[in-house]
């Protein structure tokens, strides 16, 4: 079964028949993580790197900025029971209009905030899945590509 | 070889524009609108009115009462408010018929050109302009050359794709290469035979900055900076993704940093959810349970 996991939005899950998905990635990054032993995953959807940008806003949904949103989505995954040194991340999204560098940087600096990715920049848009009964996580673009990360 | 001999046929046999959202849109650069000509406009269109109440009623603009008849919503919202309801209501039967091509899926088009016209809203209160009804209009119609380039996109869109891949171009430069015409061009030859107001025929025309004479126009400017932050913000993506440009002389034309899209981003991703009832003028319950797919 599909959970959708919407705009600056979060979701865990330790059932084997879910599986999470988030649609259509712009400069937004879905971050998914999984921990195999305990087969809980989670997958969040942000839409830009810093909270500082409005700390009202972050505290009402921190969903929707990278530096407060990741460490939630680790800590509803622990509650489930996941552990960290098991964990696996994978990232997609980040894409990058054409054109200079320096400018319209949001998909490169909601990247740059995370350590390290599989799936970003570039100019395509993505829809990310895992599924948590075997942790297999894969992209969608919207030209029907599919790989697996 | 070249398809604009097929494409111009298919010119020929364009649908009129709805008749509602033409009246509507020679109101909207009227200075002193009255309150009982949008009535005139409206009155005898019930699905049109019901849509005025649904969505004066809707959590987008959060009124505290419920409103019941159309000169309360008038009086409630405001003619700008009013027309832009107006107008995207009379829209939807343009947009209702769609072919995919460009989207995946049957309503992709109509929910990118009404992100565009809240972006573009959006970004004219940002930037304090009065004509805040003119804005939405234009980010709405913007991309109408969709709606007849789609059948012609979709036959060709592997080779389309194969240019912007291979050679870099952004994807309206490779539309034109593999088929003689974008759908710019199009949707300003569209604008042309539907009599649409002149500037809004050169805002669908130019969207994509492709000449010098495109960045003479705020408007244009305007509905291009929409346009690419809608594509940033994702949702509702098109099958080409974001291969298109940025350029950085709108950000400085309208004195806009880094941190004032960030922000303006985050605003539109706040609104996004309440916004779902301007997706879903078309076809009810099919556009709210599609709103997230991209």
């Amino acid at each position: 079964m599909d959970i959708v996991v919407g705009v600056a939005d979060l979701k865990v899950s330790n059932r084997p028949e879910h599986v999470l998905v988030t649609h259509a990635l712009g400069s937004c990054i879905g971050v998914a993580i999984y921990d195999p032993l305990a087969r809980v995953g989670g997958m969040l959807h942000f839409m830009l790197p810093e909270s500082s940008l409005d700390l009202s806003r972050a505290q009402e949904n921190p969903y929707m900025f990278a530096d407060t949103g990741v460490p939630r989505l680790f800590r509803e995954c622990y509650s489930l029971g996941a552990q960290k040194q098991r964990l696996r991340v994978k990232v997609a999204g980040g894409s990058q209009l054409f054109g200079r560098p320096e400018h319209f940087q949001v998909g490169r600096r909601n990247y740059n905030v995370l350590i390290h990715g599989e799936d970003v920049g570039g100019n395509k848009a993505r829809t990310l899945c895992l599924e948590i009964a075997t942790g297999k996580t894969w992209v969608r673009t919207t030209d029907n590509q599919i790989y697996e990360l | 070889m070249s398809l604009i001999p097929q494409i111009l046929r298919s010119l020929k046999n364009l649908p009129p524009f709805p008749m509602v959202a033409q009246r509507a849109l020679m109101l909207v650069n009227k200075p002193e609108l009255s309150i009982q000509e949008l009535v005139e406009v409206i009155k005898f269109d019930p699905a049109i009115t019901a849509n005025v109440l649904r969505i004066a009623n809707s959590a987008y603009f959060g009124l505290r009462r419920e409103i019941h008849s159309l000169h309360q919503a008038l009086l409630l919202l405001g003619t700008q408010e009013l027309l832009k309801i107006i107008i995207a209501s009379g829209a939807t039967r343009l947009f209702a018929n769609a072919t995919p091509g460009y989207f995946s899926e049957r309503h992709g088009l109509w929910r990118h050109s009404v992100s565009c016209g809240l972006m573009a809203d959006l970004l004219a209160r940002e930037l304090t302009w009065a004509e805040r009804a003119t804005c939405f209009t234009a980010g709405l119609l913007h991309d109408i050359g969709k709606l007849v380039l789609s059948l012609f996109v979709d036959q060709k869109f592997a080779a389309i794709m194969e240019v912007v891949e291979t050679q870099g171009k952004p994807f309206h430069r490779a539309e034109k290469e593999i088929l003689g015409v974008d759908h710019a061009e199009i949707g300003g030859e569209m604008a042309r035979i539907w009599d649409f107001p002149d500037r809004l025929r050169l805002v669908i025309r130019h969207h994509h900055l492709d000449c010098p004479e495109s960045f003479s126009d705020n408007l244009v400017l305007l509905i291009h900076l929409a346009d690419v932050l809608v594509l940033m913000f994702g949702q509702n993506l098109g099958r080409e993704g974001l291969a298109y440009d940025g350029y950085p002389e709108v950000l400085k034309h309208f004195g806009l940093r880094e941190r004032d899209l960030e922000k303006i981003l985050l605003h539109f991703g706040c609104i996004w959810n309440d916004a779902q009832v301007f997706f879903g003028l078309i076809g009810s319950a099919h556009g709210l349970q599609c709103a997230h797919r991209g």
